[in-house]
C-alpha cells in the first residue's frame, strides 16, 4: 500500500543529429528521449468484492470517482432499453432525499454525478468530494423507482427514438450494429418504440436488483485526494452493499457473412452517404497478434495519415474524413472502416475503400508507413500519460482483460517490435474484405443506381434492420402535373412557344469521327414532318433517310430501300421541325434522378424523354427497338450544351449510342427558315 | 531525470487557481506567449491568426475557413501531402479551428520535438503551398465537411450558427462561417493569394508554446525560426454596427434531419469582452445547466413539457449571440415553451436570485475554470485566445474574479436590458417534412 513506483519507460527514439544553426530547409532532428513514467494506483478490496483504485494526484484541486460494475454484457431481447431506464432512474433522489434535493445538492456544489445501467460517475472540486461521494453512494444503493418518474422517462424515451428517426448516423449505427452482432446480441439489440411498450416499472426494479451487485465491481477515485482519508470513506460508504447471485450470459455467435454484401438503409433525406465496411474479429488484448493489428489499422484508417484518409479526401475529396477501427473485446469485437461520403460518389467511395483493405491485406506495407504508425502510437502514449486517467485506465484495464502486471510497461516494446511480416499477417486475418459487410445508409434514388454496379449483392433493410425490398427508384409527381405542360415548360425554356412555331425549317449539320474518320451529318425538317438526314464521309453520301411527308426511303451505301407502310406510319407522326409538340400525348411517367438531376420522364410508344425538372430542357430520348433476332434494345440519344440561334436554344452536343459504339455529334451550323426546300425531300 | 523530479515537486503546489505565463513580442510585431509545465514530456505549439469569416469581403465568403484546410498543404520546405505524416512521424498531432474571429492552428508533440514543432507553424506562416491543385482538393472536403456537420446533423443549423443571418443583418456575424459554397467555387487563386497577403502576417498573429520546455532555449528557437519573418502592413479589421432590434422578429427555419421541432429564442449580445457578456454567462447558468437549473427543473422535470432545454452564449469580439431553446416533449405548442420561457426571463428581470443560486453558479464555474486548464493543449488555446479576443491574457486568471463579483442586482438589470422581448429573434425550428 505504501508504494507508490514509478515504472520508467523509455522512449525509443532512432536517430538524433543536434544541428547548430537554424536551416529552415532541413527538418528539425529529435531531441533526447523525454522519460515517461506511468504511476501505479494504489488498491485494496472490500469483503463484498468491490476492488477499489486510487490514483492520487494533486496538481488540480479536483477529483472524480467511477464505479464499473463489470458484469457479462446481457441481451434484454423485447425489453431492450430497460437498462437505459435502470442508468436513468439512479440518481433521481434516495430514499433519504427527493430528486429535487438531490438535483439541487449537486449542482450547488457544482459537482457532476451521473449513472449507467451497471456504473457511476461523479467529479466536483477536491474540498466537496466527500460530500460528492456520499450523494453518490446514497443514490446508488437506496434507489426510489417512483413510477412519475418512469413515467416522464418514458415519454422522453420514445420522442427520443422519434426525434433520431431521420438522423442518418444515428440509424446507421443502430442497424450495422444489428446486421454485424445480430439482433438477439447485447451488442446488436436496441430499443424501439415497440420494445418500450413491453417494460413496466417492475422489470426496471428487477434489472436493478439482479445486476447492481458488488461482486465484479470496480470503484476508481482519482485526483487531489488522500488515500488514507478516502479509503476510510469508501469502507463506510460501500461496505453494506450485498453481494448477489450473478447468472452467467450465453452469447449468441457472431458470424460473417460468407460473402462480401452491400447491405443498404434507403433514408430519403440523406445528402450524405454513411458507408461503412465491417467485419466481426475475434481478438483479445493479450492475444500476440494485438499490436500488430493495431498497427496494421493505424497504416489504414488511423487519422490523418492513413490510406483511407489520404485516399478518399485528400486526394479525392469524397468526404470530410475516412477512418477505420478494430476492437478487443473480451466478448465480441469488429473491424469497421467508415466515412459520411457525398451521394453521388458513394459507389466510388467504396470501390476506393475496398482497394485500400485489400491492398493491405495482400501487399506489404512500406517500412516508412510502418514507422509513422510507430509513432503515432508512441505520441499517443506520451499524450495519454499526462493525463491522471490514464493511470486508472491502465491498471483497470489490466484487471478487467487478465492482463500481465507489466502490460503497460511492455507496451511500447511490443509496439516496437512489429514487423511488417506481422502487419501484413494481422491485416489479412481480421480486415476480411471477402467476408465483410459494406453497410450504407443513404438515399436510395440517388445511390443504388451505381452501386448496381459494383461486384457486391445487394440486401436491402429497413431502419430496425429488418430485411426489406428495393426502394422505388423514383419520385412522385407533383399534383396535376401532365406531359403537356412538361413540353410547354421545355418550349418554354429554348425560346418561348411563339418562336417555336414561327420556325418552319430547319437545317442542321453536324460534326462526328467514327474509328477515327471524320462523318458529316446533315439534317434538314420542314413543317409539318418531312425530314431528311444525309450522313457523309470526306463529302461522298454514306447514308440517307429521306421522308417526304407521304412516302419515304433509306439509302445506304447505293442500295435503296423504301419505307414499308408501318414505317410511314410512324415517320408521319414525327412532327417538324420540333417533335416535342407530338410528346404532349404521352404519359407523364415518372420523375427519375440521374446523377443528381431530377427528369420529368415521358413515355410516348416505344419512347422515353426525359425532360431536366429544374431547366426544362430536354436531356434524353431513349427509343427502344427491335433488333433483328428479337431481341429488345434501348438507343438513348443525348443532348447537352443548349446554346441560342435566333432566340432558340438548340442542343450543340448530340450523342447518339447504339449498342457498344457512341456517335458524339458536334454541331458546327444551325440555319432556321432558310436553306431547306422541298427538293430536299425528294 | 528533471521532469521527474518537477512531477514531485508540482505535487505539493496547490496553486492550481493561476496559470503561469510569460509574454513578450519579437522585433517583427508577433506575440509570444509561454507557459512552462514540466510534469508530463508534452509541449504544445499553436498560433492563432486575427483573421475570421467576419474579416471577409462579400462575394468572397469562407475563405478564411477555407485557409484552415489550405495550410496542411505543405510549405516550401515541406513537401505537399506530408504535413500530417511528418508530424506523426515524430508522435505529434495536430489540427485547426476557425470562428467568426480568428483561426487556430495548433500541434502537440513530445516535449523533444519543440525544435519541429516550431519549425512547422513557422513554415506555415512563411511561406505555405498556394496553388490551384490545393484549392480543388480543399474544396470538396470543404463542402463535406458542410454537409456532414451542417447539412445531416439534426438540429446542426442552430449548433453551428446557421441562424445568425436572422439576427444579424449588416454585421458579417451573420453569415455562415463556411461560407456560401457558390463563392468559394468563383474564388480564384490570386482571390486565395490575396487573401493570404492580407491576414497571414507576424503581426496579426501570436504564438503559444505550453508544457515541457526550458525558457532560455526555447526563446532563442522562437527568435531564430519566427523572428526572421518580415512583418508587413498589418490589417484593419473594419467594425460594422448592427442596429438595435426594437420589434420582435418571427423566423422559420427548416431542417430535413429532424422529426421534433425545437423553438429558439435568440439574442445580439454583448462583445464578450464585455463584462454583461459575463453576467449572461451567469444568467444562462441559472437557466438551463444543471438538473435543478430553472428552465431544466421547471421545463423537463416538473411539468414534462419539454424533452430538453438549452441556453448558451457564443462569446465573439465584436457582439456576442445568446440563445435559449427547448425541444418540446408530446402534444406541447412552441407557442406553450415560449410563454413558458418568457414567465423564467421576466422572473430573472424582475426578481433576484437567491444566494444559494449564486454560490451554485460560482462553484460550477470554479469546477470549469479547473477542468479547462487539465492539458497543456487547453491552456494553450485558452491563454492565446484571451490575448487575442479577451484583449489581457491575464484574464484566464481573472474570469473567475469577475464571475465572483457579479451581484444579483447586475443579473437582473442585464436580464432586462439584453433579454428584452422586443430585441429578440424567435425562430421556429422545424422539421423539413413541415413545409408547405
Amino acid at each position: 500500500m505504501k508504494t507508490n513506483i514509478f515504472s520508467i519507460i523509455t522512449f525509443l527514439f532512432l536517430s538524433m543529429s543536434i544541428s547548430a544553426q537554424v536551416d529552415r530547409t532541413k527538418m528539425p532532428a529529435s531531441g533526447p528521449a523525454p522519460k515517461i513514467n506511468i504511476g501505479t494506483p494504489k488498491k485494496f478490496t472490500l469483503k463484498n468484492g468491490l476492488q477499489v483504485l486510487v490514483v492520487e494526484n494533486h496538481k488540480l484541486p479536483r477529483v472524480s470517482v467511477t464505479l464499473d460494475i463489470d458484469n457479462q454484457p446481457m441481451a434484454h431481447g423485447n425489453k431492450s432499453g430497460v437498462e437505459g431506464f435502470v442508468g436513468g432512474m439512479l440518481g433521481t433522489g434516495s430514499t433519504n432525499m427527493s430528486k429535487e434535493d438531490f438535483d439541487s445538492k449537486v449542482d450547488y456544489l457544482g459537482a457532476r454525478i451521473s449513472f449507467g445501467s451497471e456504473s457511476a460517475f461523479a467529479s466536483s472540486l477536491s474540498r466537496y468530494f466527500p460530500e460528492v461521494l456520499e450523494l453518490m453512494a446514497d443514490a446508488a444503493f437506496n434507489p426510489v423507482f417512483a413510477q412519475e418518474e418512469f413515467d416522464k422517462q418514458m415519454k422522453q424515451s420514445e420522442d427520443g427514438i422519434k426525434a433520431n428517426q431521420k438522423s442518418v448516423a444515428a440509424i446507421a449505427g443502430q442497424v450495422d450494429r444489428a446486421l454485424t452482432y445480430g439482433k438477439e446480441h447485447p451488442y446488436g439489440e436496441f430499443t424501439t418504440l415497440e420494445t418500450l411498450k413491453n417494460i413496466t416499472l417492475q422489470d426496471v426494479k428487477n434489472l436493478y436488483t439482479k445486476t447492481f451487485k458488488p461482486n465484479n465491481a470496480y470503484l476508481v477515485i482519482i485526483g487531489d485526494v488522500n488515500f488514507k482519508d478516502v479509503k476510510k470513506q469508501v469502507t463506510s460508504l460501500f461496505s453494506a452493499w450485498k453481494p448477489g447471485v450473478i447468472t452467467p450470459q450465453v452469447l449468441p455467435e457472431v458470424k460473417n457473412p460468407a460473402t462480401t454484401e452491400i447491405n443498404f438503409i434507403n433514408m430519403p433525406n440523406a445528402v450524405q452517404s454513411e458507408m461503412a465496411i465491417i467485419s466481426a474479429v475475434d481478438l483479445k488484448m493479450n492475444d500476440k497478434d494485438y499490436y500488430a493489428v493495431l498497427l496494421a489499422n493505424q497504416i489504414l484508417g488511423g487519422g490523418g495519415t492513413g490510406r483511407l484518409y489520404k485516399n478518399l479526401r485528400e486526394d479525392k475529396g469524397y468526404t470530410y474524413g475516412a477512418y477505420s477501427g478494430v476492437g478487443a473485446n473480451r466478448y465480441a469485437s469488429r473491424f469497421k472502416m467508415s466515412a459520411s461520403v457525398r451521394n453521388m460518389v458513394t459507389d466510388s467511395a467504396v470501390v476506393e475503400a475496398m482497394k485500400e483493405i485489400n491492398k493491405i491485406r495482400y501487399q506489404k506495407a512500406t517500412q516508412q508507413e510502418l514507422d509513422i504508425a510507430k509513432a503515432k502510437y508512441l505520441g499517443n502514449f506520451v499524450k495519454a500519460v499526462e493525463r491522471p486517467s490514464t493511470v486508472a485506465s491502465y491498471a483497470l484495464s489490466i484487471l478487467q482483460n487478465n492482463l500481465p502486471e507489466d502490460y503497460y510497461e511492455n507496451y511500447l516494446k511490443n509496439i516496437n517490435a512489429v514487423t511488417l511480416d506481422d502487419v501484413q499477417n494481422a491485416a489479412i486475418k481480421y480486415f476480411r474484405a471477402d467476408k465483410a459487410r459494406i453497410v450504407i445508409t443513404g438515399k436510395g434514388i440517388d445511390v443504388l443506381k451505381n452501386l448496381e454496379n459494383t461486384d457486391y449483392v445487394i440486401n436491402y433493410f429497413d431502419k430496425e434492420g429488418n430485411p426489406t425490398v428495393k426502394p422505388a427508384m423514383t419520385l412522385p409527381i407533383p399534383a396535376g402535373m401532365t406531359a403537356a405542360q412538361v413540353v410547354d415548360k421545355y418550349f418554354e425554356a429554348i425560346g418561348g412557344k411563339d418562336k417555336v412555331m414561327a420556325v418552319n425549317t430547319t437545317m442542321i449539320v453536324s460534326n462526328a469521327t467514327i474509328q477515327g474518320t471524320p462523318l458529316v451529318m446533315t439534317r434538314k425538317a420542314a413543317a409539318p414532318n418531312k425530314s431528311s438526314m444525309v450522313i457523309s464521309v470526306m463529302g461522298n453520301a454514306m447514308q440517307k433517310i429521306i421522308f417526304d411527308g407521304t412516302k419515304g426511303y433509306q439509302e445506304a451505301r447505293g442500295q435503296k430501300m423504301e419505307m414499308k407502310p408501318e414505317e410511314v406510319l410512324e415517320a408521319k407522326a414525327v412532327l417538324a421541325p420540333f417533335n416535342d409538340a407530338s410528346y404532349k400525348m404521352g404519359k407523364l411517367d415518372r420523375i427519375e434522378p440521374i446523377d443528381g438531376k431530377n427528369y420529368f420522364v415521358i413515355v410516348l410508344g416505344n419512347t422515353e424523354v426525359f425532360y431536366n425538372v429544374k431547366t426544362g430542357l430536354k436531356a434524353k430520348e431513349i427509343k427502344t427497338v427491335k433488333t433483328p433476332d428479337g431481341k429488345e434494345i434501348e438507343v438513348p440519344t443525348t443532348f447537352a450544351d443548349y446554346k441560342e440561334v435566333n432566340g432558340i436554344m438548340f442542343p450543340h452536343s448530340v450523342a447518339l449510342k447504339s449498342g457498344p459504339m457512341t456517335l458524339d455529334f458536334k454541331v458546327a451550323e444551325i440555319k432556321i427558315n432558310e436553306g431547306v426546300s422541298d427538293a430536299d425531300f425528294k | 531525470m528533471f521532469s521527474l523530479a518537477s512531477a514531485l515537486l508540482l505535487a505539493f503546489s496547490t496553486n492550481a487557481q493561476q496559470v503561469e505565463f510569460e509574454e513578450y513580442k519579437l522585433d517583427n510585431g508577433m506575440h509570444v506567449i509561454l507557459h512552462q509545465d514540466n510534469s508530463a514530456p508534452l509541449v504544445t505549439v499553436g498560433v492563432m491568426y486575427n483573421v475570421g469569416s467576419v474579416d471577409e469581403e462579400d462575394g468572397k465568403t469562407g475563405m478564411a475557413h477555407f485557409y484552415e484546410h489550405l495550410l496542411f498543404t505543405g510549405t516550401k520546405n515541406i513537401e505537399r501531402g506530408k504535413w500530417s505524416e511528418i508530424q506523426s512521424a515524430r508522435g505529434g498531432s495536430g489540427n485547426a479551428n476557425t470562428n467568426w474571429d480568428r483561426t487556430y492552428y495548433y500541434g502537440t508533440y513530445p516535449s523533444n520535438e519543440l525544435k519541429l514543432g516550431l519549425w512547422m507553424e513557422s513554415e506555415r506562416l512563411l511561406h505555405p503551398i498556394l496553388d490551384q491543385k490545393a484549392i480543388d482538393t480543399q474544396n470538396e472536403v470543404v463542402k463535406e465537411e458542410k454537409r456532414q456537420r451542417m447539412d445531416n446533423a439534426p438540429y446542426g443549423k442552430i449548433q453551428y450558427g446557421m441562424i445568425y443571418k436572422h439576427i444579424f443583418d449588416n454585421h458579417n456575424y451573420g453569415r455562415p462561417l463556411i461560407g456560401f459554397i457558390e463563392d468559394l467555387d468563383n474564388a480564384k487563386l490570386e482571390e486565395f493569394k490575396a487573401f493570404y497577403d492580407k491576414w497571414y502576417m507576424p503581426n496579426n498573429a501570436v504564438l503559444v508554446v505550453a508544457g515541457d520546455f526550458q525558457k532560455k532555449e526555447t526563446k532563442s528557437l522562437i527568435k531564430d525560426y519566427f523572428g526572421t519573418i518580415p512583418a508587413r502592413i498589418a490589417p484593419k479589421a473594419v467594425k460594422t454596427i448592427e442596429p438595435e432590434r426594437t420589434t420582435e422578429k418571427r423566423v422559420t427555419e427548416y431542417d430535413s434531419n429532424i422529426q421534433l421541432p425545437a423553438i429558439v429564442l435568440a439574442y445580439k449580445t454583448p462583445s464578450m469582452r464585455d463584462r454583461d457578456a459575463k453576467v449572461l454567462d451567469v444568467i444562462s447558468t441559472v437557466l438551463s445547466d444543471g438538473k435543478s437549473s430553472r428552465l431544466q427543473k421547471k421545463l423537463v422535470e416538473t411539468k414534462k413539457k419539454a424533452l430538453a432545454v438549452f441556453s448558451f452564449g457564443r462569446p465573439l469580439v465584436d457582439y456576442s449571440v445568446y440563445t435559449i431553446g427547448a425541444i418540446p416533449l408530446g402534444e406541447t405548442t412552441l407557442d406553450d415553451l415560449i410563454n413558458e420561457m418568457d414567465e423564467e426571463i421576466l422572473k430573472l428581470q424582475t426578481e433576484l436570485i437567491s444566494d444559494e443560486d449564486l454560490q451554485k453558479v460560482r462553484n460550477k464555474f470554479e469546477n470549469n475554470f479547473v477542468s479547462s486548464n487539465s492539458s497543456v493543449e487547453g491552456i494553450a488555446s485558452s491563454l492565446v485566445s484571451n490575448y487575442m479576443l479577451m484583449g489581457d491574457t491575464q484574464k484566464i486568471n481573472t474570469g473567475l474574479e469577475v464571475i465572483n463579483s457579479i451581484t444579483k442586482e447586475e443579473i437582473r438589470a442585464v436580464a432586462k436590458k439584453y433579454l428584452a422581448k422586443n430585441k429578440r429573434v424567435v425562430i421556429d425550428y422545424l422539421p423539413a417534412s413541415q413545409k408547405k
